[in-house]
Parts: structure tokens; sequence; C-alpha cells
């Protein structure tokens, strides 16, 4: 489909496409940006950056079935969050080994964010939050959203033994954490 | 776990995706082996948790509006008025309904072909538009008995209701939708946190003709005619997953004779 054109028709098309393809995903690229960013303005920026790329990029998305329109969508929305990560990566490492810190900081600046940090303050809640981001994506992808292991790698863009191996990985993680948390 | 068997596997066949001799051998060692059975139950004490505990987000209405502005202006052609400057969700649902006046005013013109297409864009806009929020179901609920009664004098046919949630895919409601130019019954079922709509209507209203596969913007589309009824079952699921829950429903509703 011819998207670089400004033929009549081809605007319609593209917003068609465009509430086909991304706003039924909305909910599930905001909820990946948050569990990447750990910060819901941080999120929401993402995700406008990740529509806006969609967009751009139509051409790249086959509709062929090879790759789902969510995980299409995910994989623009978890590149976006790993460049932002990598533009403020001295900012992100000063915090990455704060988690109080980060935690508290979110929370204040954000009150909406109190599920996330009331969740955070348990044992469970801060194990996925201190995570190595591609184990929290996997866990965030299939346990909150679901998604395939085809899917899953898709968006995180290895292959699916690797996604397999990542899961179990994580899974055993938290895991500890849910023990440590019984045991107390 | 110090064992033949990886946990990563072990964790695959709970996710539901080994395949099926895979999963039929795991099957019989776990039922013999008392680690991997603690291990599983682990596993879905941990899952419980995590679906307890931790939240899915809902992209806030300010981050809507402004993903639609961002869409709008990039595609915007520079300087020039436009008609209709605020679109909204029904756009995708006109469009297929102006693509049906266009065929209607051709029928001599219009091949079979073109007509399938236009009742393709029909089924995939009604699909797309009740996965906005508050447009999924009329009626929920799970239960095909209190389904299927609430068609009852909305349409002048009684849809056969299943439920299949023993087989992975939950019946999750009904709700009565609009394609091809005229009220259908529209089933709603879940696989995971996929969703998949099927609209059925009686057979002699739709094209005749056996199966048909349609993969359009990341959705896929079956469509098959059994019985008294026409089906489109429409998904973003995997194509395998999908034509599996087809084959469940075709063969419900041959065991089922004709629900009335």
């Amino acid at each position: 489909m011819a998207s670089t054109t400004s033929e009549g028709g081809v605007e319609s098309r593209e917003l068609e496409r465009f509430e086909a393809v991304v706003v039924p995903h909305l909910d599930a690229a905001y909820t990946l940006a948050r569990y990447l960013t750990r910060d819901a303005h941080d999120a929401e920026d993402i995700v406008q950056d990740a529509c806006l790329r969609a967009i751009r990029h139509f051409d790249s998305f086959s509709g062929d079935g090879a790759t789902s329109a969510r995980a299409w969508l995910l994989a623009i929305v978890r590149n976006a969050a790993y460049s932002a990560r990598r533009r403020h990566r001295a900012e992100d490492l000063a915090t990455e080994f704060d988690e109080r810190t980060h935690s508290n900081a979110v929370a204040d600046a954000h009150p909406e964010a109190e599920l996330l940090r009331t969740a955070a303050k348990e044992t469970l809640g801060r194990a996925l939050e201190e995570l190595p981001p591609d184990y929290r994506e996997v866990i965030v992808l299939r346990e909150l959203q679901g998604l395939s292991y085809k899917e899953i790698s898709d968006v995180a863009g290895v292959p699916v033994g690797t996604v397999m191996s990542r899961l179990s990985r994580a899974r055993t993680r938290l895991q500890r954490a849910l023990r440590t948390e019984e045991g107390r | 776990m110090n064992h033949p068997i990886v946990e990563s596997e072990l964790d695959a066949y709970l996710d539901g995706e080994l395949a099926d001799d895979e999963a039929r051998a795991l099957e019989a060692h776990l039922a013999d082996c008392v680690a991997c059975g603690r291990f599983r139950d682990e596993r879905l004490e941990l899952r419980a948790a995590i679906g307890a505990r931790m939240p899915v987000f809902q992209a806030p209405d300010a981050l809507r509006r402004r993903v639609r502005l961002a869409a709008e202006s990039s595609v915007a052609r520079p300087r020039m008025a436009r008609p209709v400057p605020v679109r909204r969700w029904w756009v995708p649902f006109a469009y297929a309904a102006s693509l049906t006046v266009v065929a209607a005013g051709t029928w001599q013109l219009t091949r079979a072909g073109e007509a399938a297409e236009t009742l393709t864009s029909s089924v995939l806009g009604s699909h797309v538009r009740s996965l906005l929020p508050g447009h999924l179901t009329d009626v929920l609920s799970s239960d095909q008995h209190t389904v299927k009664p609430w068609f009852n004098g909305k349409l002048d046919y009684s849809p056969p209701v299943h439920d299949f949630a023993a087989r992975g895919y939950p019946l999750l409601g009904g709700r009565l939708d609009y394609v091809d130019g005229r009220t259908v019954a529209a089933l709603v079922y879940g696989r995971r946190q996929h969703l998949i709509n099927v609209f059925l209507w009686p057979a002699a209203r739709g094209p005749s003709g056996g199966r048909s596969m349609k993969t359009t913007q990341g959705y896929h589309l079956l469509h098959w005619t059994a019985g008294d009824y026409t089906y489109w079952a429409v998904s973003d699921l995997g194509l395998p997953e999908l034509e599996d829950f087809a084959s469940l429903l075709r063969q419900a509703d041959n065991g089922s004779d004709a629900p009335n």
C-alpha cells in the first residue's frame, strides 16, 4: 500500500490503519512502557513516540499474519523505551542501583503510581522491578499480557528458545522472592 | 532442578506452548515425578500471585488524545482543508459501510470476489470496533444458557452457542452487531489475552461455498458455512489456534443437531 503520496484517500486509509493496528493495543503498549520505564510520565512519552514511529513505518508491518499487530506495536514500544534508556543512561545507571530513592521519586511525582508503589513494597513487586529489563519484559508480556512465545520473540527480537530460557529464569527469581515473602 | 527435564520445558508445558506429543510425554512424567509436581505447583502459585498483584495499566485518556492528534497531524496533507478534521473509533466501521454502499450501487458490475472483499471489510470493521472499550459484549456471561436466550426476540434466528472453556477458549459473552446490511449475532470467546469474535447468520444470506481464510491488518478471518449458518471467526490469535477453535466450533455444531 502506498503511504508516501498525498493523493486523496491515502490520509483516511492511513488513519483507518492506525485505528485497526495501533489503537486497540494502546493499553498493552502503555503497560509494557510502564514496566520498562517504571515511570508514568516517561511511559506516556514512550508510547507517543512509538505510535509516531508506527505511523511512519506502517510499511514494515506486513499484516500477513507472520507478526500480530500487537506484537508489531509492542516491539516498537520496546525499542523506543530502550533508546530512551540509552539516552538517559548516566541518569538511569545512577537510579538503577538505588531502588528506594527511585520508587519514592516515582510515587511522589505521580500519585497514580500508588498502585505500583504499593506492589513494589512487597518483595514480589520489588523483585519484578529489579529484574534486568530483558527478563522483566518477558514476564510482563507473558504473565500480564498473555503473548505467545512466538509473539514475545517478535517483540524482543530474540529466538523462541531465548524467550523460553529468559522466562524460566525470570520466574525462578520471582519465585525466590515469593518464598522469602511467605517465610516472613 | 536436578532432573532430566529442564525447567524451561516444564514452563513451556504450563504455558501451553508444547506440541501435543511433547505435552503428553510431559504429562505422563508429571504424574509420576514428585519434584516436577512440586515445581508445577509453585509455578502456578507464582502465576496467581503475579496476576493478583501486578497491575495491568490502561492508557490514560490524555495519552489517547495525544496519540490521536499526533496520528492526524502526521498523515495530514500540508495546508489543505480537510473535510472531517476529527476522526474517531467508528472510522473503520464507516469505511466498511461506505464500501457496502458502493458495492450495492454497482451491483451488476460487482464480481463475487469484490463482494467477498466488502464482506471481509465489514466483518473486520465490526471486529475492530468491538475491541474498543465498552463495545465487546451486550450480554456478559460465560454461560451458554444465558447467552443463547439473550438473543431471543432480538434476531429472527436463534444462534447456537457453545462454551469451550475446557479446551482453553472460554465463552465471554455475546452482542448484536451489524454486518453487510443486517443485524447479526456476535459471540465472543477468549484465548489467553486474545479475543475471538464469531459472527453468524442464516446461511442463505451469505455467499455459498466452503471455507476460506483471509489475513488483513494482522487479523485472521476464517469463513465457513455449516448447517444452517454462515460463520466468520476473526482474531489476532495465531492462525493454527484460530483454526483449532474453528474446528471445535464446527464439531460442536454438528453434534448439537441444529439447536433451535
